[in-house]
């Protein structure tokens, strides 16, 4: 049965396993090809390093400084949220093959057949092994395809990997705690990010070694699975035993859970669910009070999202543009590939405010995309079979997510523009930088919006596709050394860029008037076609 | 007046799908109409079309005499509906659920008419509103939308599958409910795969098989279709005394019990010549919608009850 179930899950998830193998073999391969070509030689390393050293905000992203070689940027750069992105993916992989099963009964359809109650925890956990194996192989490769030494790769997967790993056992005893799999995945997400977060913390504070560029982070990093991750040192030190730190928080999650599961019935938890209103408040009656209700915990954790990150970008740009000027080599070169010519600071605006706008755009293609969400699960049913009109339903969704990323950015813009000093580009460039992106996000919308009226189907798809082309192309495509024209495919490069010499404005009406046409015909065009319930 | 449902030729094509084909349905004011059929008939397809969600490929239908696909909006003012697959908002609470889908079909969640008839269906339903719809049975999920629909009044009710998932005691408040709306001069339409349920609750019936109306009638004109069953004990009667019976067909002899039936027209008919031969422990059962049933399934079910999915 053990095997049978196992095969079962395989099957239904080979497609996603490989597409994760490839992402992550993308990425770490990205990553190397970035310290090659743009920090090809040591000393261009070693002034990058430098400025890291003495920027512990970027340290709270990045990692430990461990030396200059091509080996230690990579792990530097990398290993952070390489490891996240592999948590994240076996978060996912064991919500949706324990308590999301759960929930929708085939657990129970599994456990009253001859299947012990066990043999379906058994199979996940073999499921997510292979998945941490996958996961290990396609980032050791993308190291090894920038030509990085074997032994160091192979550390650099496995400290990733282990680290998805851990977490696979962190998900699966918070799937016996919490009846929905919802609150699983937002758990163990958040647990995720703050473990990134907390090695953070230990790298912005560690003690740097200037005689080799090293750094020892503070002892709290030891509390984050990434931490341990980190701790292998790859390339450097090649220490193999902070992965067994990652095993034995898997193996004690899972012999806890384990336990419990072999105690509880099918469909409880151990923590109950909170009770709901017994009726509805005011603000839920109607369309919008409906999306608004969906979309609200999404809505802001992304607002806060483009804050942080505005805040980031606009109390950092004074001291970094310092440094990175002063350090010269490559990490000056960056910061310009994207300044048009202008003054370096006024570059970092500008990369600031795409950057904002990027995240905003998120809002909308989520806000779009949840259109779809709503017809597989049949709330798109239940409200079309209401006085409520498909133009009514559809626009009160699109509204909610405009709203929620113009807010996103309006916030982003003051906070940057209120932290930001005259030297560094100031609040009037900051705020108006940041708010001009509003056209390119409304684009996601409306594109998004077309695809779900024309091809239901595809719209998870191609919309997280484009955005993440117009990412690519946008901020990496120049790096990348891809053409020009397909940065210029991209709705960022349209916007007017504030913050450098010339703005264009006309790019940024002619956005703002497609946007309205996309979403007006996204509405008629929804109202020839059928409901499509179900995936 | 025009029928509340009226459907000619209706067809419904998914690909090579012919999941409608070429349907015929009239419902009038004040019915309690059944609409039978085994799972893929074409039933959700149907009250899909019917409430705009679907567009039909051909044919013509009205409901008011309103185009259900274009006048969608308007036409749900007048209607209240329970979807064949109850699917609810997972952090929504059962009780936020019914006053939402309450309000979107124009009803006022704060007027005492309606507060009442929430409360009283939330008592006779032992329902718990406060609960998130996404820790709701399939039974409770079927019990939201089950409220939401009685408790603001409605002048058509289309139920595709209403009583999925209730225990036989949640059934009976249900059929309850249906004698209310009924009284009240409501029309249902009832989808459903179940007989006993229809033949309680619904003054006519039409059947469904492969996406067109087979038969269609009052339970009383189908019944003429079918046959009345007698049987009685054997007692040494002959096998000519016994072939002599007027009228009967499918004739077993068992195990000193004789069995067969009888046109459900010709009753009356045969009751002399049994009479005639002094027969004891007579025992005559009325057709029941099974059997019609089975007479259009046969093939389909192989004679099982058609109670299975
Ligand atoms: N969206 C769809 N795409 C393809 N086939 C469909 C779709 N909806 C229904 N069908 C097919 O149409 C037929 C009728 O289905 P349905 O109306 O759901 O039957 P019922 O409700 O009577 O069980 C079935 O054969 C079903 O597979
Ligand atoms: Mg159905």
């Amino acid at each position: 049965m053990y095997g049978r179930l196992l095969r079962f899950r395989l099957r239904r998830d080979r497609v996603q396993l490989l597409v994760w193998g490839l992402v992550l073999f993308l990425m770490t391969y990205t990553v190397g090809t970035e310290v090659r070509t743009s920090w090809g030689t040591a000393a261009e390393r070693a002034s990058m390093v430098k400025v890291m050293t003495v920027t512990p905000a970027i340290l709270l992203f990045r990692g430990t400084p461990q030396g200059t070689s091509e080996g230690d940027l990579m792990a530097l750069l990398g290993m952070s949220f390489i490891a996240l992105l592999v948590m994240f993916q076996l978060v996912f992989l064991v919500t949706r093959h324990t308590r999301a099963e759960e929930q929708t009964g085939q657990t129970e359809t599994i456990a009253s057949t001859v299947a012990g109650r066990l043999a379906p925890s058994y199979a996940v956990l073999t499921l997510a092994l292979i998945a941490t194996v996958i996961a290990w192989v396609a980032i050791t490769l993308g190291c090894l395809a920038n030509g990085l030494p074997a032994g160091g790769s192979a550390l650099f997967g496995a400290g990733a990997a282990f680290a998805g790993l851990s977490f696979a056992g962190v998900t699966f005893l918070l799937a016996q705690l919490f009846p929905a799999s919802r609150t699983v995945n937002g758990w163990a997400v958040t647990l995720a990010v703050v473990s990134y977060f907390v090695r953070g913390i230990g790298d912005a504070g560690s003690t740097i070694h200037t005689e080799n560029l090293t750094a020892t982070p503070l002892w709290i990093t030891w509390l984050s699975p990434i931490g341990w991750a980190q701790a292998t040192r790859p390339w450097a030190l090649n220490r193999v035993w902070p992965l067994a730190l990652g095993t034995l928080l898997f193996a004690v999650c899972t012999v806890v859970a384990l336990a419990i599961q072999d105690r509880r019935d099918v469909g409880a938890g151990v923590m109950a669910e909170r009770k709901g209103r017994p009726a509805a408040p005011g603000s839920l009656l109607g369309t919008v009070g409906l999306a608004l209700r969906l979309e609200r915990g999404s809505l802001i954790a992304w607002i806060i999202a483009v804050i942080a990150t505005a805040m980031l970008m606009g109390s950092l740009a004074g001291s970094v543009v310092d440094q990175l000027a002063s350090a010269g080599g490559g990490a000056a070169a960056m910061i310009e590939h994207f300044g048009g010519g202008g003054p370096i600071v006024m570059a970092f605006v500008n990369i600031g405010a795409v950057f904002s706008g990027m995240l905003a755009s998120a809002i909308c293609v989520q806000g779009a995309i949840r259109l779809r969400q709503e017809e597989i699960a049949q709330g798109a049913d239940a409200v079309l079979s209401t006085a409520a009109s498909r133009a009514k339903w559809m626009l009160s969704f699109l509204l909610v997510a405009a709203v929620g990323s113009i807010v996103s950015l309006v916030l982003g813009g003051l906070v940057a523009g209120v932290l930001s000093t005259s030297a560094s580009g100031g609040f009037h460039t900051w705020f108006w930088a940041i708010v001009w992106q509003i056209p390119a996000v409304l684009m996601f919308l409306g594109v998004v919006a077309v695809v779900f009226a024309v091809l239901p189907r595809a719209t998870a798809g191609v919309g997280w596709a484009v955005f993440g082309l117009s990412i690519l192309f946008g901020m990496f495509g120049p790096l990348l050394g891809m053409p020009a024209w397909t940065s210029k495919l991209t709705p960022f490069m349209h916007v007017p860029a504030i913050a450098l010499p010339h703005p264009q404005f006309t790019g940024g009406w002619v956005m703002v008037g497609i946007s309205v046409v996309l979403v007006a015909a996204s509405v008629l065009l929804f109202r020839l076609r059928d409901t499509k319930p179900g995936a | 007046m025009a029928a509340v449902i009226e459907a000619h030729g209706l067809t419904k094509h998914f690909g090579r799908v012919h999941a409608l084909d070429g349907l015929d349905l009239v419902v009038e004011q004040g019915e309690v109409h059944g609409y039978l059929g085994p799972n893929g008939a074409g039933k959700s397809t149907t009250i899909r079309i019917l409430l705009g969600l679907a567009r039909a490929t051909g044919g013509r239908v009205s409901v008011f005499g309103q185009d259900p696909w274009r006048d969608a909006s308007a036409l749900h003012r007048r209607i209240a509906t329970i979807p064949g697959d109850v699917a609810l908002w997972p952090n929504l609470s059962g009780g936020e659920t019914i006053d939402l889908l309450v309000h979107l079909r124009g009803g006022d969640t704060k007027a005492k008419a309606y507060t009442d008839a929430r409360a009283r269906l939330i008592e006779e339903f032992q329902f718990d509103p406060t609960k998130k719809a996404r820790s709701y049975s399939k039974g409770n999920r079927q019990k939201v939308a089950l409220i939401a629909a009685l408790a603001h009044p409605a002048e058509l009710y289309v139920f595709d599958e209403p009583t999925s998932g209730l225990d036989p005691l949640m059934e009976s408040v249900f059929t309850r409910q249906i004698g209310r709306i009924a009284e009240a001069g409501g029309t249902v339409l009832l989808s459903s795969h179940i007989l006993s349920e229809v033949e309680k609750l619904c003054t006519r019936i039409s059947i469904l098989r492969g996406g067109k109306v087979v038969e269609s009638g009052t339970l009383t004109e189908l019944r003429h279709l079918t046959r009345t069953s007698f049987s009685f004990e054997r007692d040494g009667l002959t096998d000519a005394q016994l072939a002599g019976i007027p009228g009967a067909h499918d004739l077993v002899l068992d195990e000193g019990r004789v069995s067969f039936t009888v046109d459900s027209d010709q009753v009356a008919g045969i009751l002399p010549s049994l009479g005639a031969l002094g027969v004891a422990g007579l025992q005559v059962a009325p057709p029941s919608l099974e059997e019609l049933f089975l007479r259009h399934y046969g093939d389909v079910v192989d004679g099982t009850p058609v109670e299975a999915s």
